[in-house]
């Protein structure tokens, strides 16, 4: 699966499995938390694309981040 | 005719700053900015936007920019040129195809390989340009032309005619010759070295792969297009049009150390990444999720390069060349991670 900040281009060449990524300058980290926030935040998006990773989707789906 | 013209730029061409300024909101500005006072007419308005912005807050972004277009009232809008940038591409792309949709006619200009191409769907146009900024001599003119044609209300002509990329749009016609003499006309050309085809081809379409029932059993790869390499970058990875993906051993890495790794893609501003590269691609994360038995194990290979500028033809044949190794090591399931 793909995490990415820019899901539609993702989607637009037939991504099938996109998760939202945080920005694009670091998909997967947040540098106005704290490095102990940070690396929450890091994991919760990992699980996130795990559980994607064993979800059924329709093609190019797209998940947005949790809150 | 004297012709009321919006035109829309980034960050950067707005002078706004580089990537420092790529978060900037939406932005208006009188007359023209920058790139616009080549255009050749007087432009009325001029709209701008962080690249990154736009990607990351699209509704709020194209809201803001079609609530001021429509104050407006302009016979046509000019976006770009982005040449070979894809977020700048991109936003542009879409707020000409909006905009279009919306009763006024859009210019974009951009490589043809950007993604703007296709965030246009059709709607707006689209002069192709170089990849990069040298071509903005030619570009301008090229892009001032068309729209000047389009606020006229005038009908324009196929795309190879006119010099604007393919709009997917399909026009009945009668042609001159059968479709087995236009078969062998082509194949003939093709033979010679001249590659000319009447239909354009489209992405693939991939059917999802079947969930996996269990991700505790399963062995993930991490793949990347951030440009992370270690320091130094020993195999010379370049900042963009890279020739090659990579590969690194994480064996015995907890996570990415800011002093071992770096990252050298030039499509972004890379200051937060190098600070802590876990940001890019989320090894101490997934260390934590195989400690906790969340996931079955870390593939212990890193498969890197740098999405910047990379022909599709290219980054397919990466994409394939990396499922490839992949498969053959066992490998159920991947996290890319893109920027």
């Amino acid at each position: 699966m793909f995490i990415t900040a820019l899901p539609t281009i993702a989607t637009m060449v037939g991504t099938n499995r996109t998760l939202r990524g945080v920005a694009v300058t670091s998909p997967v980290g947040e540098p106005s938390l704290g490095a102990e926030d940070e690396l929450a935040l890091r994991r919760g998006i990992v699980e996130q694309a795990v559980a994607m990773l064993s979800t059924e989707v329709k093609p190019r789906t797209v998940w947005e981040a949790r809150t | 005719m004297v012709i009321k013209v919006a035109h829309y730029i980034n960050q950067f061409f707005a002078g706004l700053g580089g990537e420092d300024a790529a978060g900037a909101p939406p932005l208006r500005l009188e007359g023209a900015v920058g790139p616009g006072k080549g255009l050749g007419f007087e432009v009325a308005v001029t709209l701008a936007c962080g690249d990154d912005y736009f990607g990351e807050h699209e509704e709020d972004a194209l809201a803001q920019l079609l609530r001021w277009l429509d104050e407006e009232k302009v016979d046509v809008l000019i976006c770009g040129p982005s040449f070979g940038s894809g977020r700048y591409g991109y936003a542009c792309g879409s707020l000409a195809r909006e905009a279009a949709r919306r009763g006024v006619p859009a210019v974009c200009g951009m490589h043809p390989e950007s993604p703007g191409v296709l965030a246009a769907e059709g709607a707006a146009y689209v002069v192709p340009t170089d990849a990069k900024v040298t071509g903005m001599r030619a570009a301008l003119p090229q892009m001032a032309a068309l729209a000047r044609r389009l606020a006229a209300g005038e009908t324009i002509g196929p795309p190879a005619e006119e010099g604007y990329m393919p709009r997917g749009l399909r026009r009945n016609e009668i042609a001159d010759l059968t479709g087995a003499q236009r078969a062998i006309e082509l194949l003939l050309a093709k033979l010679a070295g001249d590659v000319r085809t009447e239909v354009t081809a489209s992405f693939d379409d991939v059917p999802p792969p079947p969930p996996i029932a269990d991700m505790a059993d399963a062995t993930v790869a991490l793949v990347t297009e951030s440009g992370l390499v270690p320091q130094g970058n020993p195999d010379r990875l370049e900042s963009n049009r890279a020739h090659a993906w990579l590969s690194y051993s994480l064996e015995g890495l907890a996570g990415f150390e800011a002093a071992d790794w770096e990252t050298v893609h030039g499509g972004y501003g890379t200051s937060v990444a190098n600070a802590d590269p876990n940001r890019l691609v989320p090894l101490d994360a997934v260390r934590h999720l195989v400690a906790e038995g969340r996931v079955g194990s870390l593939h212990e290979t890193l498969y890197t390069t740098t999405g910047n500028s990379t022909p599709v033809a290219t980054a397919a044949k990466f994409g394939q060349e990396i499922a490839q190794r992949l498969r053959d090591a066992g490998v159920q399931a991947v996290i890319l991670t893109g920027t």
